[in-house]
Formats: C-alpha cells, structure tokens, sequence
C-alpha cells in the first residue's frame, strides 16, 4: 500500500453553513454543514440531482461555494488563490465514473501522467507507478491501451492514478455507476484497502446494495440539503424505492 | 532538473498537439503565411519605391543652371562664387557648352537632331548640388534673380514633381503601415481561434491535468508553443517564397521600367526574414496566449 497518510485532530473536510446557486439562479445546495474526520468511509447518497456531484466538485474546487466555507484538512478552499489550487489538488485522489482516462496512453502513462505533469524523474515515476498498479492488481496490464481493458479495469487505472500522489483524502463520484454488480463489488474491496491503509474515503454513490452493506456513514441529500447523516447507515431508509438507481 | 523535465514534456506536447490539430494548424499556417507574404510584399515594394525614390532625389539634389549666350565669364564666376560661399550648397561646377553638347550627343535618340545643327545651341551650365532636396528651391530662386541666366530656361528645377513624390511616398506609408496593422490583427485571431480548436481537441487531456494537479502555465504552455510554431512555421514559408521571387521580380522590373532605379538589393532581404521570422513567431505567441488565457483556466 502506497499511501501514507498523517493523522490529526483536525477534521479532513468541515463544510460550514454552504449554499450553492448557479448563474442560472438554481439552487443546488442550501445550508449544508458537516464534518469527515481522518480516516472516515464515508457515502453521499441521494437521488439524481439531489447535489452530489455539486459537492464534490466543491470539494476539488471546480466551483466556490456562494454562501459558506468549505476547509480541506484546514484550508479554506473559498479563500485559496488560483496558483495554490494544483498543490492542493495532489493532496486529493479523484476517481469519476466515467474513469477519465487518456485513450492514447498505456495503462502505465496514464498513471504515469500525473507524475510526469509533476516534472518527476523517470526513476520516481516507475517506482510509484509499479507502486500503484500493484495496489489495484494491474501490473500485468500495464502496456495495455484503455480500450483492450474492461470497465472494472479501467476504473482500476483510474484510483491508481489517484494513489500515485499518496493523497489523504479520496473522492469518488459514482466510481460504480458503469460497472455491473460483481465488478462494483471488487472496485468496492479496493476502496475499502485504501481506507484501511488511513485515507478517507467520500463517495458519491447511487449503488444501495454496496451502501447496505458496508453499513459505514451514510449522509443523505435531497433537494440540496442533508436529510439524514447516520453514523452506520443504509441507503434505502430515506429515499423511495422508485428513486433508486442501482 | 524538474524544470527541464517538465518543460520536455510541454515541447513534446505541444508539438504532438501542433501535428494532430492537423486541419485546423495547416489553414492557419497557410493563412498566417499568405498574411505575411502580403505585409513582406509590401514591404518590398515600400523599399524598392523609396530606393527610386532616393535615386530621384539624389538626381533632382543637383540643380543645373542655364548660362545665357554671351554672359561675361567674369559675371559666370562671381555668380559661382557666391554661390560656394552659401551654407546648403555642397558643391559647385561649371559645364561649357561644348561639354552640355558632348552629353547631349552621347544619348542616341538625339542622333538625328544633331545632324540637323549647325551650330552649337545648347547653353551652358552651372550645376549646383545642395545638402538638402529642400534647399534646391533657394537655388532655383536665385538662379532666376542672376542676370546670367538664360531667360527662356533658366534651371532644370522640378518642385513640384519631387514634392508630389515625396507626398505619395508618405501616403503609400501611412496605408502600409495601417494595412499591415489590419493584417496583424487577423493573424492574431487566426491563431486564437486554431488554438481555441486545439484545445477542444484536448479538453479531455487538459481536465485530467488539472484533476492531477499539473499547473495552469504548465497546461498552457503546450498552446504557447504550438502558437509559437504556428507562427513561425507560416512566417518561414512566407519568407521562402520572398526569397525566391524578390530576385526574379526585380531583373522583370529592371528589364520593363528601365528607367527606374531599382536594384535588387540583398541588405534589406535578410533583415526583412529575420524581422518576419520575429513577427511570426510573435504573432503565434501574442494569439495563443490570448486564446489560453480565455479557454484554459483552472
């Protein structure tokens, strides 16, 4: 395992009172206030719309929140100025469910290309390239092309590339949303290594049977609020079954 | 080291970026290279027009004053000694008669006139050169003032030809220069929208850049350099093409407008390519940093 993570008393991410209105006067969060702790396995699980992804992307700094403060183990990521942005990026692993891979790049550049973007040597990048495809089990496919691989692989090459920074703190966005059960279940086993290994862990998620049955931090969002934060939660205990996506 | 690899990475990128924009960077090279070959052109032809230019002016710089038949030589002389004594004037020379002939016989289309003569009817001359093509005019004036001068033609003083040349000299500069500002500007946003292309093309590759972490310059710099050599590539075609056409052109001009002085001039071809090679290459950057700076943001 690659990840070296420090531990503090500090809360890894603190959302204070944050609302989210965009251009077009939707309103995709309200008043949203929470705390993940070090360490923490944490799922967003809400309907489509509910404002998943707008937090998410609040919490890599895609968008400023309008009202609020978001801190990243203590940063205040409202107040942080554009050319420290990339810095605290490589503290944060982001893993998407369209696993945003580069087609014409080897499973080895692909998780190479974060270090390289870096101006690492060639002697850093393979060892912690080799580092990462060996935590996600692809070592053997490492000269293959995303297009010879399947989607649980590819999604595969995506969190190694998100481990090759060590990073603390890991955010996935329906990492399972492409995968069927069986596959959703292996990405699952190596997101729970990687927390394991002392990262936190916040997935945005619609997969309820994973949810269920990990029974780790559930917080729900509806309509752009927090409906439920439930210390060993189930996905299904607020939201209609009609509203159910697996 | 960090440095020189990741700039390794941007050259490579954005080369590979230059060559897979393939459509896009050929219209904009051709464009950009047909834009400076028109600014070169007329650059040329602004040199050559004040090369013919500077010949007339050298020649009209000279002022030729008739002497009428039977002017004392003692008058001649004193005219021409005040004449040296002035500031404007460089140099004073007397022309007799018989020299005014010998020139008037050495050109050939005078041939038969002269057959027709029996006497010498050409008068002599006094040629002044003066400093300065405006200072010709004092000359002329007191050339006219001088009891010796011949009364029917008393100098050879073009005025009002020269400063209608100088005139045009001065307008064809300021279009120029406001056609080559116009041709600057499109350029630019040639590139600009090329570059806009290149990085729709790459948006993927530039999304997982900034999800790594890659810097905002480090992602802009391959569009720098594509710009760069978008740019430079179109400005060293267009050069090519003035080098291989300047010399033709001019032995054609030389061959039809004889009588015009223009020469073929290799001192001003070779700072013209360097200077497009600059603006090339300027232009190529001035578009793509414009370009990134509005579409490449993280």
């Amino acid at each position: 395992m690659i990840l070296a993570p420090r531990f503090n008393s500090r809360p890894v991410i603190s959302l204070q009172h944050v609302w989210k209105r965009y251009p077009n006067g939707t309103l995709a969060l309200r008043d949203i206030s929470l705390e993940v702790p070090a360490g923490e396995f944490l799922f967003l699980v809400g309907p489509s719309g509910a404002g998943k992804s707008t937090l998410v992307r609040l919490l890599i700094r895609e968008e400023k929140p309008s009202k609020g403060k978001i801190f990243i183990n203590g940063l205040e990521l409202g107040r942080m100025k554009r050319w420290r942005l990339p810095h605290f990026r490589r503290q944060v692993g982001l893993v998407f469910q369209d696993y945003k891979l580069l087609p014409r790049l080897t499973v080895y550049e692909n998780v190479a290309f974060a270090l390289r973007v870096l101006g690492e040597s060639s002697r850093v990048v393979s060892a912690r390239v080799s580092d990462a495809l060996a935590t996600v089990g692809l070592e053997d496919k490492r000269r293959k092309y995303p297009s010879e691989l399947s989607g649980g692989e590819q999604q595969r090459v995506a969190i190694a590339r998100a481990l090759v920074h060590a990073p603390r703190l890991i955010l996935a966005d329906e990492p399972t949303g492409n995968l069927d059960p069986a596959t959703a279940w292996e990405i699952m086993q190596l997101f729970l290594r990687i927390n394991a290994g002392g990262a936190t862990v916040v997935m945005a998620t619609h997969n309820r049977e994973i949810v269920d049955m990990l029974r780790r931090r559930v917080i729900a969002i509806d309509g752009g609020q927090v409906v439920r934060d439930d210390r060993s939660g189930r996905y299904h205990e607020v939201l209609p079954a009609a509203a159910v996506h697996l | 080291m960090r440095f020189f690899r990741q700039l390794l990475f941007t050259s490579n990128s954005g080369w590979q970026s230059f060559w897979r924009n393939g459509g896009v960077t050929v219209a904009a090279v051709l464009s950009i290279m047909l834009i400076l070959l028109l600014g070169g052109t007329s650059l040329l032809l602004g040199h050559a027009l004040s090369q013919v230019l500077e010949g007339y002016k050298q020649r009209v710089s000279v002022i030729s004053v008739s002497v009428a038949d039977g002017t004392p030589l003692a008058s001649v002389s004193d005219f021409m000694a005040d004449l040296r004594e002035r500031p404007e004037v460089t140099n004073v020379r007397f022309v007799s008669k018989e020299e005014e002939l010998r020139r008037f016989a050495s050109d050939p289309r005078n041939q038969q006139l002269l057959q027709q003569l029996d006497s010498n009817p050409v008068p002599a001359k006094i040629e002044v050169s003066v400093r300065h093509l405006s200072d010709v005019s004092t000359i002329d004036g007191l050339a006219r003032g001088w009891r010796g001068a011949d009364r029917t033609n008393p100098t050879d003083y073009q005025g009002d030809f020269i400063a209608n040349m100088v005139r045009l000299s001065n307008y064809l500069t300021i279009a120029g220069l406001g056609l080559f500002a116009v041709l600057l500007l499109i350029s630019v946003v040639i590139v600009m929208n090329t570059i806009r292309t290149a990085v729709y093309h790459r948006r993927r590759e530039i999304e997982v850049m900034k999800l790594v972490g890659a810097t905002e310059w480090f992602v802009r710099r391959p569009f720098l350099i594509e710009g760069w050599l978008t740019g430079m590539i179109a400005a060293a075609l267009a050069v090519a093409v003035l080098l291989a056409i300047y010399r033709p052109f001019v032995a054609r001009f030389q061959q039809d407008l004889f009588f015009l002085p223009l020469a073929y001039d290799p001192s001003f071809v070779v700072p013209l390519g360097l200077e497009m090679l600059a603006l090339g290459s300027g232009l190529g950057l001035v578009g793509s940093f414009i370009s990134v700076r509005r579409f490449v943001r993280l």
